[in-house]
């Protein structure tokens, strides 16, 4: 295996990264208002966006990118490969985001809450001063587990054609024969970017249970 | 006390609640509840567990909902549209049971939140603010620290100052010292003290019968969602009524 070969793996890791960050941080975004929604007390809301997170949660990765592939082709919007993948894996994180900050804001006591409405504090100033700080803390290692599955989770982007890592890892394979050597090296690759977030993970959660004690 | 306004004339209402019902399904938590507390006034509310004594103080800054009957505070009637309730929860100060400081904020920071949000107070006007009644509740020291490095007595006395910030007309204390260590209750009775002898009306619910004989102007007495019977404390302790009070005094009295 060749310099021009790792230089390609790594052109493919630089894409892997970078379909791990814009669906993380879209999926972020849009996952904070599921997790509102989901919270809002209004039943049709929450009923609509329990649905959604349902759909995600319940059907494969690899299904849902497809129909947001081949889906818009269909109804005639064209999207290259990237972009498909970006939104697919967009809703996807924002299912399972929203569901897990759900549950954090849910762990949030209920003093929290009367304590700011006694104050007079407005729902967005509850929100964003008092309970998302808190429930963000407490989803911390969940939230950073997620992560871990979302950029495993991007390799699928290489079966409706996007080259990133996995994709870029079978091209070379094809081309030198060595499917070992090549994907022993795409693996490691993938364990240096998800093994330190496992671990920071799991220090985190115990210095929250430290803490809790 | 300085800090409240005197506008409204004595001998006013500051919290009439009319024929206030409330139910939790077939449950009837408060039946028929008909308070009138002037300005400055200071109520004990006492009874049994599940009297409804909570229920009721929650009602007046809505924290609970009800079904039937109407809450005023001062000039607003409390409806149950956003707006007075907002407008009743700024004059209306509350201090838990759990304190229910934010874990996540100083202690300086939990007493400029709620002026900074709600009052639109600047950062410098609402820190002033907080070290001076801070400084009152006599725990300005701790300013910079977090609630979880106090004792228990110190938070509710945060939660005293925290609430004191919003410049509130009335105070409701909801057990403010039952999940306190008996040696820290005192620090906190001695905190509700002053705070009355400067005129704050205040509603506590409470089972610290010497606070009640020592503050209160009147004491409620308050059984199965129901007002049993009220009367200034003398007339409460040494001659009640009802035969319900006579028990419910006889067993924590008895007990101290």
């Amino acid at each position: 295996m060749g310099r021009d070969e790792i230089i390609f793996l790594l052109i493919g890791l630089k894409w892997t990264i970078a379909l791990s960050i814009v669906g993380f941080v879209c999926g972020c975004i849009a996952g904070l208002f599921i997790a509102l929604a989901r919270t809002s007390g209004v039943r049709v809301v929450e009923g609509l966006t329990a649905g959604y997170i349902a759909v995600f949660q319940g059907t494969p990765l690899l299904m849902q990118l497809f129909v947001v592939y081949y889906g818009l082709a269909l109804i005639g919007i064209k999207v290259d490969a990237w972009l498909a993948v970006a939104v697919g894996l967009t809703l996807h994180a924002s299912a399972y985001l929203g569901e897990i900050w759900r549950g954090a804001i849910e762990a949030v006591p209920q003093g929290q809450t009367e304590a700011s409405k006694a104050l007079a504090l407005s729902y967005s100033s509850r929100m964003k001063d008092i309970i998302l700080p808190q429930a963000l803390r407490i989803s911390l290692p969940a939230t950073i587990g997620f992560l871990v599955q979302l950029i495993k989770g991007t390799s699928l982007a290489s079966i409706v054609g996007f080259t990133e890592l996995t994709r870029a890892g079978n091209i070379i394979s094809n081309q030198i024969f060595q499917p070992l050597t090549v994907f022993g090296i795409v693996g490691i690759l993938y364990f240096i970017m998800c093994c330190p977030l496992t671990i920071y993970g799991a220090h985190l959660e115990r210095k929250f249970a430290a803490q809790a004690r | 006390m300085n800090e409240i306004s005197s506008s409204k004339p004595e001998g006013q209402a500051m919290i009439s609640m009319a024929g206030v019902d409330k139910w939790y399904g077939a449950f009837q938590a408060l039946k028929d509840i008909n308070i009138s507390v002037g300005k400055g006034e200071k109520i004990v509310l006492c009874g049994p567990s599940g009297s409804g004594k909570s229920t009721l103080i929650r009602c007046i800054n809505h924290l609970e909902t009800y079904q039937k009957g109407e809450i005023r505070v001062g000039d607003i009637v409390l409806g149950h549209q956003a707006k007075s309730i907002d407008a009743v929860r700024r004059e209306v100060g509350m201090v838990f049971q759990q304190f229910n400081l934010f874990p996540h904020l100083t202690v300086l920071e939990n007493c400029m939140l709620a002026p900074m949000r709600a009052l639109r107070l600047s950062k410098v006007e609402a820190e002033s603010r907080a070290r001076q009644l801070l400084e009152r509740v006599r725990i300005s020291e701790q300013a910079d620290k977090y609630p979880a490095q106090l004792s228990g007595g110190q938070q509710q006395r945060v939660a005293i100052a925290r609430a004191l910030c919003m410049r509130p007309q009335v105070m409701l204390f909801d057990e403010p010292t039952s999940a306190l260590d008996p040696e820290m209750v005192k620090e906190v009775l001695d905190t509700m003290i002053a705070l009355a002898e400067e005129g704050m009306t205040m509603i506590c619910v409470t089972h610290e019968m010497g606070f009640a004989r020592q503050v209160a102007d009147r004491v409620i007495f308050m059984a199965s969602g129901a007002v049993v019977e009220q009367a200034p404390p003398a007339e409460f302790f040494s001659d009640p009524k009802h035969e319900r009070t006579r028990k419910f005094l006889g067993e924590i009295l008895g007990r101290h």
